[in-house]
């Protein structure tokens, strides 16, 4: 089996739920307790939350609260950060972000969406141009996650600021965490991460948030994680959290390198007669978004699975016209036709140039064969 | 003072010699309906008697109940000794706090001191002397408390009367195989006819890898709903894919629907020959959409060598079919956005109204025979 849907999980990393298998068998005590064995996971804990912000931030900057995994990390920034006035966010972010604004407008707040360029990436004059005094929150994708365009969200964060400097700035950071070198500046507010997209387990994820910023608990309860959100911390996935990313930074520049090769190889691979690479260059080397032309997404996946090759898709086989394609991609101003033959391949370190070669060969024939048929 | 379930059978009462038979049936699809609870089922004189279960169970036997064919009316009732003091006991938990009531007494113990009208008589008047809020009418009442007293010096006392699922018992109209689609329609046939008492079997086609495996588990669960009004069934899954292919390659695209129900028809046939189905059922409503003319019927039909095909729903709107289907509880399921047959291959303007001649022109470009067996092939039986 040929796994190429690493942007929706990776393979968890073994050697990590080794080291944290204590905390499931040994250490399962309450973190909150007082006597010390809860006391020690106490500690833990805050080594964890440190060393996972410290990858990427200044913990003297920020402070990281625990979360059930990205998809609640984008709400609590969404819901706990845009109270009034407007929201401005992109059209290229994930349905955590686009359905929370989505219900911020059903509860009367105005949101504004910045167009996308041609490989998923944020038009930033128009961006800025949304953004007004009476902005409360940007949110931004780091890296999108079904093109893998990189946006440049320092330079936007700073922008943001001069036009205003009240607005809060919170970042889909998920496909970006343990695969991009960065370091947050102090433009950004708010940054969302996940676990099992760098080898941890699902479930667990955080939201990295500017030291003294104001924003209200998502989550009432027992006041864990500073109040912000509360319910007992599960030890055992943020420890696998921990490790995982200590694993992936120890070897980030390799780790990119390899994908950078690996995404070449497959570009190079994939026959142009049959795909259009929808991808930029300088996107995320991870993620590879192709159309297959005249074939639908959905079909490959399945002809490709069948063949023991998963990969990923950007449509959904419904006559529905708004469910069936991605709103990413068509937002890149991508035909309806080239948008329902979207495939998203994406890697990790784990994988080989044998994998992707034999995955691309494999798809060119598939599609070509279903060319065949459906001519 | 016992609960007691008394069930009233629908047209059974309408049969001659063979009602035995009929009301086998009938005790055999209620205890398959209840299995796992711990009940008896007993028969009386024209009624049968659900009993000795656990009273927190009454809810759960009674939604069970609900979906057994045959069961004209049901209700709960006290099951005490012919005692006139206990029969008033009964007879009270049964009366509502206020408004107007008549009591009726069945008497099939006629050695009982007291006739029928006596009986209630005396039940309504001591309710009468204890509830100053309550008033007989004997017109038009807005409860009547019946009063059933048996032979073994028992009385049972009860008040409303529940509708059932009414029609036969399935299983004592042979057998139909229901070409099941994951839409609305079809789950809303196959109960209509398995509620005149047919077994029903179903048989699905999809065409993977164009369409998925949603689409499949969601006629699975329409299936699993069915069948709890069906008492199981079997169903059979077909993949029609290389014959959607070949029809795209070789024919008019304009005739893909036309011509792939001829196929469907043709398969579901041989396998209602194999599951011992007799007749075809399928969820057209004439009109409703554009292959569902009388035409586009012709045109499938005249591949059936042998068996009748039922269209229960030709007559209805498809309000209605949607009414039904959210009162047989398969509405939820049947709109999930999956779909059993890919767009992909759907005509921009299909056939309305072929012509035998042309479909069968059209069809002439294909090997029907070895596609056939192809399908065959991929046959997958599913005991739901």
């Amino acid at each position: 089996m040929i796994y190429l849907d690493n942007a929706a999980t990776e393979k968890p990393n073994e050697n990590c739920i080794k080291a944290a298998k204590k905390y499931l068998y040994d250490d399962y005590y309450n973190p909150s307790a007082l006597y010390k064995s809860g006391y020690g996971l106490h500690l833990e804990l805050k080594n964890a939350r440190s060393e996972i912000l410290s990858h990427i931030a200044d913990d003297n900057e920020f402070s990281l609260i625990f979360t059930s995994g990205g998809t609640e990390a984008d709400n609590q920034a969404l819901f706990c950060g845009g109270k009034r006035g407007n929201v401005v966010t992109t059209n290229g972010e994930h349905s955590a972000v686009f359905l929370a604004v989505n219900e911020l407008k059903q509860r009367g707040i105005e949101v504004r969406f910045a167009n996308l360029n041609a490989d998923g990436s944020v038009d930033v004059e128009h961006l800025l141009s949304l953004i007004d005094d009476k902005t409360s929150l940007v949110s931004v994708i780091h890296v999108n996650n079904e093109t893998g365009a990189v946006n440049d969200i320092f330079a936007i964060a700073e922008k943001i600021k001069a036009k205003n400097k009240y607005a809060m700035v919170h970042v889909d950071g998920v496909q970006a965490y343990g695969k991009l070198k960065y370091k947050l500046t102090k433009d950004i507010d708010l940054y969302s991460i996940s676990a099992h997209k760098i080898g941890g387990v699902k479930g667990c994820g955080a939201l990295i948030k500017k030291k003294n910023l104001q924003i209200k608990p998502y989550i009432y309860g027992g006041g864990q994680e500073q109040g912000f959100r509360s319910g007992t911390e599960n030890v055992f996935a943020i420890k696998c959290f921990e490790f995982a990313a200590r694993d992936r930074y120890a070897d980030l520049i390799n780790s990119f390198e390899k994908a950078r090769q690996l995404n070449k190889i497959l570009r190079g691979a994939l026959r142009e007669d049959l795909f259009k690479v929808i991808s930029s260059e300088n996107a995320s080397p991870y993620i590879l978004s192709v159309a297959a032309k005249g074939v639908r997404g959905e079909t490959i996946l399945h002809e490709a699975d069948d063949r023991g090759i998963i990969i990923g898709t950007g449509s959904a086989c419904s006559s529905n016209q708004k469910k069936r394609f991605s709103r990413v991609i068509l937002a890149c101003g991508i035909d309806n036709q080239t948008a329902d033959g979207v495939l998203r391949l994406s890697l990790s370190p784990t994988n080989t140039a044998e994998e992707v070669l034999k995955a691309a060969q494999e798809l060119n024939e598939i599609v070509g064969n279903r060319k065949n048929i459906m001519a | 003072m016992e609960k007691v379930i008394i069930i009233r059978y629908s047209e059974l009462h309408l049969k001659g010699k063979n009602r035995g038979w009929f009301e086998k049936i009938f005790v055999v699809n209620m205890e398959k309906s209840l299995k796992g609870i711990k009940h008896e089922i007993h028969r009386l004189s024209g009624r049968y008697l659900v009993e000795n279960f656990e009273e927190k169970d009454i809810d759960l036997i009674l939604s069970r109940l609900k979906k057994v064919f045959g069961i004209h009316s049901y209700s709960v009732a006290l099951k005490v000794s012919s005692d006139m003091d206990e029969m008033f006991n009964a007879a009270q938990k049964v009366c509502s706090d206020s408004g107007t009531f008549k009591v009726e007494t069945h008497r099939a113990d006629k050695s009982y001191p007291l006739n029928s009208m006596q009986i209630s008589m005396e039940i309504g008047g001591r309710l009468l002397d204890n509830n100053s809020k309550l008033k007989v009418d004997v017109h038009n009442p807005q409860l009547i408390i019946n009063i059933d007293l048996r032979e073994n010096d028992k009385a049972l006392v009860f008040g409303e009367m529940f509708k059932g699922a009414g029609g036969m018992p399935v299983g004592t109209s042979g057998k139909g195989l229901l070409l099941i689609s994951g839409g609305i329609d079809s789950p809303v046939a196959g109960h209509m006819i398995a509620k005149r008492g047919m077994t029903v079997d179903a048989i699905h086609f999809h065409s993977y890898p164009y369409t998925n495996m949603q689409a499949k588990e969601k006629v699975l669960d329409l299936a699993k709903i069915l069948s709890s009004y069906s008492c199981g069934m079997n169903l059979h899954i077909i993949s029609v894919t290389h014959i959607q292919e070949a029809i795209h390659k070789k024919c008019n695209g304009d005739y893909m629907v036309t011509l792939l129900r001829r196929f469907m028809m043709r398969l579901a046939e041989r396998i209602a020959e194999t599951c011992g189905a007799q007749c075809l059922i399928t969820g057209e409503s004439l009109a409703q959409v554009a292959s569902q003319t009388v035409e586009g019927m012709t045109s499938s039909n005249s591949v059936i060598k042998n068996l009748p095909v039922l269209r229960p729903l030709c007559g209805f709107d498809k309000d209605e079919i949607i009414e039904r289907s959210r009162l047989i509880g398969t509405y939820e399921t049947s709109i999930q956005p999956y779909e059993d047959c890919c767009t992909v291959f759907l005509p921009k303007h299909p056939v309305t109204r072929p012509k035998i001649k042309d479909v069968e022109a059209e069809e002439a470009k294909l090997e029907v025979e070895a596609l056939i067996n192809e399908a065959l092939s991929t046959l997958e039986v599913l005991k739901i």
